[in-house]
């Protein structure tokens, strides 16, 4: 039993985030978010997947990089971290049933059919949108499932458009139901992933400005009140990223676990990692973090789409209680 | 990185089970829970035979009469034993975990003989004097006196929250012989024989009525110089060593039962009748408050997992151990108000059927108290891992 990374999954994460750090800082993440309705930016897309994140998972000889689903959560808490927009999750899951998915030539959203209200995220960016349905995983084009774009998304790094109505008869299968059954827990585990980087990120910039706004002639980080909020804020964040490194661990070595237990404790945990973080996030900042300008705003509302997806707390919640006694 | 035991490990465990398979059943009954000499020979005799199985002091070093287990088989063992509701440490906790432990880095050679093998076998049980009426969370502020005549310390003062005083052999005493020196140079660690004229017990009723604890007073009590651990006033770094040993594997067996708390739970309100029909466990907010506590457990399974594989790797685990703390206590309290929650109005005796659920609800109003409170264990977090600015302190 270890779940200490090893030297190449450091190498592979401290790459990344040095990487994420210069394609994706500060000043990049607020000019995204300053215009209305953002474009897409393909070219930032197609050299995040120029690292071989998207296609990880995939075997060498189908051009990724052989690797296991805990690694992939390192990777994925990483890009939420730094806030990559885009379907990074849709994508991922779609890479070797999508030709250029895993290449960053193909950009694929993701739709459960089993979601009360279905939308499509990154309409507009789509390439394809993959449908993971009880019956199987088929692929649509975002003009047949996607309506108008909402005109004021929660996230202004994720613009949604409602899934006005899916018809699966004429959709081509690229997966049978135990495919949509192991795609929806890949899901969920990576989503989970993404919002402990959230956690992680909404907490960081916190902490920084707790260090360096004075009021009352203190910085208000020597405030218990303060100091407490953040340190409740860091017990979350380090609750919720061993339970993602167990399910994804428990995902590539059946038997090792039940994986299903261990997808929706982690997700579960990590929501609630990701929406406390980034609300505690606004809160340390004061009026500040009320301001669009100040980035505190994006972690708490990526927290808050990632939340709807592949399993809301009520549901997580029901399904663990099922599973005792 | 995997979740797999290794074939050693397996090994380990299996033999563990096996051994626990049949000696568990030989035990006899838990004596009563205020009978304080009979817990003693039922948690030594325990330790005893721990100790003739070879399984005495896990984590302590071989060279020091130990099993040597490395950090995955300590947890095996916590969890095992747990899972098979062996008896808990129980009297022998403050020698095996922490007055022994501390012997083995800072005591001596004749001090480390006399005490090791003892402690190992159940034939001594320790009891701790750290915490004082004015020097709890401010433990540094202690006051306690001993002065040096001779070859002896003249002690004088007064101790709280010693655990097992009254049937304890011998005290880890903090005391203070340097009153001019700064608040953390001038403190002493001694070996305190409870028998030493001088020494007064005194047990003190606890919120859930039991005399787990007691205040000791100490009047003019001599201890030879030969029983102090480490040099004089270098007692607080000596107290500090207990912090290395952290290993990650505190509170094992208590998440085992907090997992057996909620299996409980659910299993009453499977069976209780609601008042429009069907059972409490129909109710979608019960399930769901179930399933959220769950999700924390398990989240707390896999920081333990975590926070052992650091210990392997050779780090201590720190800020792991803090955050589980923090976050057990205050899940366990929550499991204990949602237990009530089911029982209802059977939720109001601490004895008969359900009664183990209503006292361990107001025994874990300690939890978030002992050991550091989760006000200062968030300090700590805050200015240790966050690097926010220190409290300014008023001495």
């Amino acid at each position: 039993m270890d779940l200490m990374p090893s030297a190449d999954q450091r190498d592979l994460r401290a790459g990344l985030r040095a990487w994420l750090a210069d394609a994706w800082d500060a000043e990049r993440l607020r000019a995204a978010a300053a215009v209305p309705a953002p474009p897409f930016d393909r070219k930032a897309w197609k050299a995040l997947a120029d690292l071989g994140v998207l296609g990880l998972t995939l075997s060498e000889e189908d051009g990724g990089m052989g690797l296991g689903l805990a690694d992939a959560v390192l990777v994925f808490e990483e890009l939420g971290r730094a806030l990559v927009p885009g379907p990074l999750v849709g994508t991922f899951l779609a890479a070797g049933l999508v030709p250029g998915a895993a290449e960053g030539d193909a950009v694929v959203a993701v739709v459960d059919t089993g979601e009360a209200v279905a939308v499509v995220e990154h309409p507009e960016a789509a390439t394809d949108v993959l449908v993971l349905d009880d019956s199987g995983v088929y692929l649509l084009a975002p003009g047949d499932v996607a309506g108008p774009p909402a005109a004021h998304p929660l996230d202004p790094l994720t613009p949604v458009a409602p899934a006005a109505s899916i018809r699966l008869d004429g959709a081509r299968r690229v997966g049978d139901a135990a495919d949509a059954a192991r795609l929806r827990r890949f899901g969920r585990i990576l989503t989970a992933a993404l919002q402990v980087g959230v956690a992680q990120g909404a907490l960081d910039l916190a902490v920084r400005y707790a260090g360096e706004r004075v009021q009352f002639d203190r910085v208000i980080g020597s405030f218990q009140s303060v100091k407490h909020l953040l340190a409740e804020a860091l017990v979350r964040v380090d609750l919720a990223r061993p339970a993602v490194l167990v399910a994804a661990l428990t995902v590539d070595d059946p038997g090792s676990g039940d994986p299903g237990e261990a997808a929706a404790t982690a997700k579960l945990l990590a929501d609630a990692a990701a929406s406390g973080n980034g609300r505690t996030g606004v809160q340390v900042h004061g009026g500040m973090g009320f301001t669009w300008e100040v980035l505190a705003h994006l972690y708490v509302k990526r927290a808050w789409v990632q939340e709807t997806a592949f399993g809301t707390a009520a549901a997580l919640a029901e399904e663990l209680a099922a599973g005792i006694g | 990185m995997d979740l797999r035991l290794t074939p050693e490990e397996a090994a380990f465990r299996d033999r563990l089970r096996s051994w626990l398979g049949t000696t568990l059943p030989t035990l006899p009954p838990k004596p009563d829970r205020d009978d304080w000499p009979a817990r003693r020979a039922y948690d030594t005799a325990w330790q005893r035979l721990l100790f003739d199985a070879g399984y005495a002091g896990v984590d302590w070093p071989s060279e020091h009469g130990g099993l040597g287990a490395s950090p995955t088989e300590q947890l095996i063992f916590l969890e095992e034993t747990a899972k098979a509701r062996a008896p808990y440490v129980g009297a022998n906790f403050v020698g095996l975990l922490h007055a022994g432990p501390t012997l083995i880095v800072e005591g001596t050679q004749e001090q480390r003989a006399a005490h090791l093998p003892r402690i190992l076998r159940g034939d001594e049980v320790w009891c701790q004097g750290f915490s004082e009426p004015d020097a709890g969370s401010d433990l540094a502020s202690l006051r306690t006196a001993a002065v040096r005549d001779g070859d002896a310390y003249v002690v004088n003062g007064r101790k709280v929250w010693t655990s097992h005083a009254e049937v304890a052999d011998h005290c880890e005493l903090l005391v203070r012989t340097d009153p001019e020196a700064p608040r953390h140079k001038g403190i002493t660690w001694l070996i305190l024989p409870m028998d030493a004229p001088g020494v007064t017990v005194r047990p003190l009723r606890t919120a859930v009525g039991s005399s787990e604890f007691s205040e000791l007073i100490l009047d003019d009590v001599r201890v030879p110089v030969a029983n102090r651990v480490g040099a004089e006033n270098d007692g607080w770094r000596v107290a500090m060593v207990t912090f290395s040993f952290e290993r990650g594997t505190a509170f094992i067996s208590d998440v085992v039962e907090s997992r057996n708390l909620l299996a409980e739970t659910v299993a009453t309100a499977k069976a209780t009748p609601a008042p429009g029909g069907g059972t409490l466990w129909d109710d979608a907010a019960l399930r769901r408050d179930v399933g959220t506590l769950a999700a924390e457990v398990s989240g707390l399974w896999s920081l333990i997992r975590k926070n052992v594989s650091e210990a392997s790797a050779g780090m201590i685990p720190v800020q792991g151990a803090s955050v589980f703390k923090l976050k057990f206590t205050e899940n366990r309290q929550r499991i204990g108000d949602l237990a009530a929650h089911v029982l209802g109005r059977a939720s109001l005796a601490m004895s008969g059927p359900g009664g183990h659920v209503v006292e361990d609800r107001v025994n874990t109003l300690a939890f978030t108290i002992a050991a550091g409170t989760s006000q200062i264990q968030k300090n700590i977090l805050a200015e240790r891992v966050l690097g926010l600015p220190k409290e300014p302190r008023w001495t």
